[in-house]
């Protein structure tokens, strides 16, 4: 009983998440009609919130809430970019590896290394470069992200390419393809959906921290550039702007990864029997999340 | 086997680690002529340059420069940086030392409560206890970790003037000792470890969590409680010790990224670890000291792995058995 | 360095002042100094500062050039010989224009029973080296943390100073700082005037306003095309909205800046050059004529001067010139100038009064090549009559306004704020400290006068 509770509790939160995610969506598909100003358009600059500025003016005289909605577009498009190309390669990559074996032993080494490369101080590498522009940063986040899918994947195939139902493919005189394509590719579709919406995670968290430090775009209107400018403001520690300007970017940042963290759990609640079956297989300490 | 793999990695990463910060565009003399937007300015010409150049050791072919370097890390040599105008290894030592303490003791309490509410949750899955912990661990989690840390400031420093904004200690405080210098420590300390903790909570938990669910849906479980035994006994000792497994393993996995977790809740307090030192050797293009740095991380995380995959051959029974 | 270091000779409100020379005498051609030392001046390890410790400085700053990187035209001198106890004659190669801030105003003195023994005075970090003959000594030096501690030298020969200790922090936010009285004193400039105007409101301070002598500029790239064509750059000029920049960006804490370069605030100005007002319709004119209306370019800058850089980009996007802003850290900014590797470029430089300020390593070594130019401004370096080197000065000025290798943008102003309970004697120097760094920390300040 109380596992059925569990479930629709999880169905519950799921729905929260899926649905705060749908809001951002359409804010950052209508943000040019949503935003009171162009984003660009100057005023006077650090007006408190008024009439036609809702949250106030930046530095520079910009309507932040303007830079809100149009911040939502720039995150959410790199966050789902990078996620879902990086989710992709790591499919295909982990199925490779997990049916050839050679290949595999290969690919893996490949994955030892760029796990044991640290991703944030690469970014200070990445600063001294010029400020990376979406495609740039969608490059950087997936030659990160693909690595622990692979390994999952492969650890998921390992266990499944021995079942019976393979076997007996096999026996039968079916492709490769065939078999990878009919029966082992669908069982890789809870994690990968699952790894999915963690990446989505890590890559708006990432680009937020980059842009924050200073090492993103700065022309460019994401939440984490918004950040930037707020905390960099000489009066940030002796007036009150934090208020309107660095609340509501940082908020939304949180309420997306919030959102995902919920959207995706009932996700992995479902993927969990199978997951168990894998953890006694493979390396029990791959788990989608924080593997 | 496992540790000639190891190896191999490590080589691969050394190397990369000489490569990559001269690949960046810029050189070091740029900073240590000074900030051309705030100090005097300098006339280099090119003859300058050159001597310089020279001067550091930089205008070396380039194998001649990866050569000495591989000899010196043989030699335990991590160079001179060129910024701070002292050896790499103590100033490494030096920052090495206030990560470890920050990140040490943010790990020991979000381990401990991750575990502790996991267990909780995986127990009572489903219900209000479950739900709300869910909801409350990952509400606190989420943020963005420099955001956080920029509301705890605004709020715990500025506002209430509980708390200092930033580094380990208070100017001079160093010379105090003694337990003023205890309680000024732990004061600047205790806004970067709660951000840490808030943060890294919902991994362990979670783990803790679905680990925890996975064995109690396990026959040995079942049996024990057919047996009779009274609950929290079902959990403590058949449950938790081998839903620890993979929640160890990923632990001391974890600790290899220590360095790295901690950074931006280090640059954002300002506190004296590794990652403000990396962040402004990035910046001054210290070839050395970023090395260094690198090295540093990368061999602790190489260490840990290697230490996660042996603790878990000698952990996990089954693997022992065979 | 001033503080426990002395020089030859000093500067105050007005100008030059006797320092460790008491008096000075320089031959016709101005190759020839002779300094009479003032009597009674010890180290603060009680040692005599005799004429040699002078001679012994010189030639030794000009053996270890590279380790003092370059601050002093030490090529110039051709060496310095005591004479007696009190007299030191220093001969130069060949005379160098505001000799006090370039040379006999900033070199620091140093000992020579300590220094005469060590070859690499960059690593040279021992407990000696810090000992001068300057009114504080040196108790405490943490570079990572950026904390320095003076303690008065008590026998200083000008006077005991006012202050008993002067300590240095880093702090994180420097108008916090000032707030939480976790120190006294702290500068500001440019946007950060709003700071000021925030802390005047909250606090019992004071503060003093300066110029900064530092300039922000657009660099145009005049090495290869579109920005070898004069001009273009005149059209960029009329096309970009420089009060507009100053209001919005620095909130009224810059000034127009003066289109040679020269902040208005030092004996250099030339007021009478040409102007480009504002004219984005007179701009599209211009482009037209050239045709060139469909630029697309690159802007590099760093990450402090984004917000310019948009204002530029969205003033350019008026005329029809679409710009792209990259930005990165200084060191790949430098490098790319250097390399010449760019279209537009925003970035500053200065903070010193002195002409030399013309001539620097960012531009136009790389992206400006003008013989005129060049031969003009080594006349003017080594001018010793000062109507002539003012002339020769305004012509440089006018030189770049015509021609337009830069577009300056605006200069920044510079602010003090300090408690006035510890210490109220702060000033800003005319021309500048030393080499000509416009702080209000002028060592004066701690001196009974």
């Amino acid at each position: 009983m109380s596992r059925l509770l569990g479930v629709i509790r999880g169905q519950k939160l799921a729905l929260v998440g899926l649905a705060v995610l749908a809001f951002f969506g359409l804010l950052a598909v209508f943000a040019p009609w949503l935003s009171p100003h162009d984003p660009k358009e100057m005023d006077a600059p650090m007006l408190p919130p008024t009439g036609s500025h809702p949250l106030g003016t930046n530095d520079i005289g910009q309507d932040i809430l303007s830079e809100l909605f149009y911040g939502a577009r720039f995150s959410l498009l790199v966050g789902f970019l990078s996620a879902g190309i990086s989710t992709v390669i790591g499919v295909v990559l982990g199925v490779i590896s997990g049916y050839y074996d050679r290949l595999g032993f290969t690919i893996m080494r490949v994955v030892d290394v760029f796990l044991a490369v640290p991703r944030f101080p690469m970014m200070v590498f990445l600063a001294a470069f010029l400020r990376p522009g979406l495609w740039t940063l969608v490059l950087f986040f997936v030659l990160f992200g693909w690595t622990r899918t692979t390994r999952l994947v492969r650890s998921q195939i390992l266990s499944e390419r021995n079942n019976g139902y393979v076997e007996a493919a096999r026996m039968v005189g079916a492709s490769d393809f065939r078999i990878i394509g009919r029966h082992l590719l669908p069982s890789t579709v809870p994690i990968a959906l699952v790894r999915l919406i963690v990446e989505f995670q890590h890559v708006i968290l990432a680009e937020s921290g980059l842009s924050f430090l200073g090492l993103g775009d700065p022309t460019v209107k994401s939440w984490g550039t918004m950040l930037h400018y707020a905390f960099g403001y000489p009066t940030i520690f002796i007036s009150d702007v934090w208020v309107w300007w660095a609340v509501p970017p940082g908020m939304c940042l949180t309420l997306v990864v919030l959102a995902l963290t919920f959207a995706g759990f009932s996700l992995e609640e479902r993927a969990n029997p199978r997951l168990r079956r894998a953890w006694r297989r493979g390396r029990i300490t791959d788990t989608p999340e924080h593997g | 086997m496992r540790v000639a793999q190891y190896l191999i990695t490590l080589f691969v990463l050394l190397s990369l680690n000489f490569f990559l910060p001269r690949m960046m565009p810029g050189d070091p003399l740029s900073y240590l002529l000074g900030d051309p937007s705030t100090d005097a300015p300098i006339l280099l010409t090119e003859e300058m340059r050159e001597n310089l150049l020279e001067y550091y050791g930089l205008n070396k072919p380039l194998a001649q420069q990866y050569k000495d370097y591989l000899l010196g890390l043989a030699g335990g040599d991590l160079g001179w940086s060129i910024y701070y105008n002292a050896p790499v290894s103590s100033l490494l030592l030096g920052r090495l030392k206030w990560t470890l303490f920050l990140s040490g003791t943010a790990a020991v309490i979000y381990v401990t409560l991750g575990i502790l509410l996991g267990a909780i949750s995986a127990r009572n899955r489903g219900t209000k206890t479950d739900v709300g912990l869910l909801v409350s661990v990952f509400s606190l989690g989420s943020w963005p970790p420099f955001f956080l840390g920029m509301l705890l400031i605004i709020f715990f420093s500025l506002k209430l003037g509980a708390f200092p904004i930033g580094g380990a200690q208070s100017p001079g405080a160093a010379q105090a000792g003694g337990f003023g210098r205890v309680k000024d420590v732990l004061h600047h300390w205790f806004l970067p470890c709660l951000s840490l903790v808030l943060t890294h909570l919902p991994g362990i938990y979670l783990l803790t969590r679905n680990s925890m669910l996975g064995v109690l849906g396990e026959d040995y479980v079942r049996t024990a409680r057919s047996k009779g035994i009274r609950e929290h006994r079902v959990l403590l000792r058949h449950a938790l010790p081998n839903a620890l497994l993979p929640i160890v393993t990923t632990i001391a996995m974890r600790f290899g990224f220590m360095i790295m977790g901690t950074m931006f809740v280090e640059v954002v307090f300002a506190y004296p670890g590794m990652g403000t030192l990396i962040y402004q050797a990035g910046a001054a293009r210290d070839y050395p000291l970023l090395q260094g740095g690198f090295l540093l991380m990368m061999a602790f995380v190489v260490f840990f792995n290697l230490a996660a995959d042996l603790l878990y051959a000698r952990l996990d029974p089954r693997v022992r058995r065979a | 360095m001033s503080f426990i270091f002395d020089t030859l000779t000093w500067k105050d409100e007005e100008g030059v002042i006797p320092w460790l020379a008491d008096n000075w005498d320089v031959s016709e051609d101005g190759t020839e100094w002779t300094f009479t030392l003032h009597s009674d001046v010890a180290w603060h390890d009680g040692e005599p500062l005799t004429a040699e410790d002078v001679a012994f400085t010189f030639d030794y700053f000009k053996q270890h050039q590279e380790a003092f990187k370059w601050f002093w035209p030490m090529d110039k001198v051709e060496g310095a010989e005591a004479m007696d106890e009190r007299t030191v004659v220093l001969t130069l190669t060949e005379p160098i224009a505001s000799c006090h801030e370039a040379l006999i105003g900033s070199l620091p003195i140093i000992p020579r029973h300590i220094w005469e023994s060590v070859d690499d005075p960059a690593k040279f970090t021992a407990e000696e080296a810090v000992i001068g003959s300057g009114l504080f000594k040196l108790v405490e030096y943490n570079k990572e943390e950026a904390r320095y501690v003076y303690e008065a030298n008590a026998d200083y020969f000008k006077g005991s100073p006012a202050v008993d200790t002067l300590t240095f922090i880093k702090v994180e936010n420097e108008a916090l700082a000032l707030e939480t009285g976790t120190t006294d004193y702290a500068s500001f400039w440019g946007k950060e005037i709003e700071a000021v105007r925030e802390l005047e409101e909250d606090l019992d301070c004071q503060h003093i306003e300066g110029p900064s002598f530092w300039v922000l500029q657009v660099v145009f790239n005049t090495t290869q095309p579109p920005f070898d064509n004069v001009n273009l750059r005149r059209a960029v000029a009329h096309a970009i909205d420089r009060a507009k920049i100053v209001e919005q960006v620095t909130h009224g804490g810059a000034i127009v800046a003066n289109l040679g370069i020269v902040s208005p605030f030092t004996d250099w100005y030339n007021p009478n050059l040409p102007a480009y007002e504002y004219d984005p319709a007179k701009a599209r004119d211009m482009l037209d004529e050239l045709g060139m209306t469909d630029l697309s370019l690159t802007l590099i800058t760093t990450g402090g001067f984004a917000r310019e850089a948009e204002l530029v980009q969205a003033d350019l996007e008026q005329v029809g010139i679409q710009v792209e802003v990259q930005a990165g850290d200084q060191s790949t900014i430098d490098g790319l100038l250097r390399e010449g590797n760019f279209d537009l470029a925003i970035n500053g430089h200065g903070g010193i009064a002195n002409p030399s300020i013309l001539r620097t390593p960012t531009w136009p070594a790389s992206s400006y090549n003008n013989e005129e130019y060049d031969s003009l401004y080594q006349e003017q370096s080594r001018a010793t009559d000062e109507e002539e080197r003012r002339e020769m000065v305004w012509q440089l000025q006018q030189i770049i306004a015509e021609d337009l290798p830069v577009l300056t943008l605006y200069h920044p102003k510079m602010w003090t704020v300090y408690n006035p309970s510890k210490l109220d004697t702060w000033f800003y120097t005319q021309g500048g400290v030393s080499l000509g760094i416009p702080i209000a920390m002028n060592k004066l300040i701690f001196l009974e006068r």
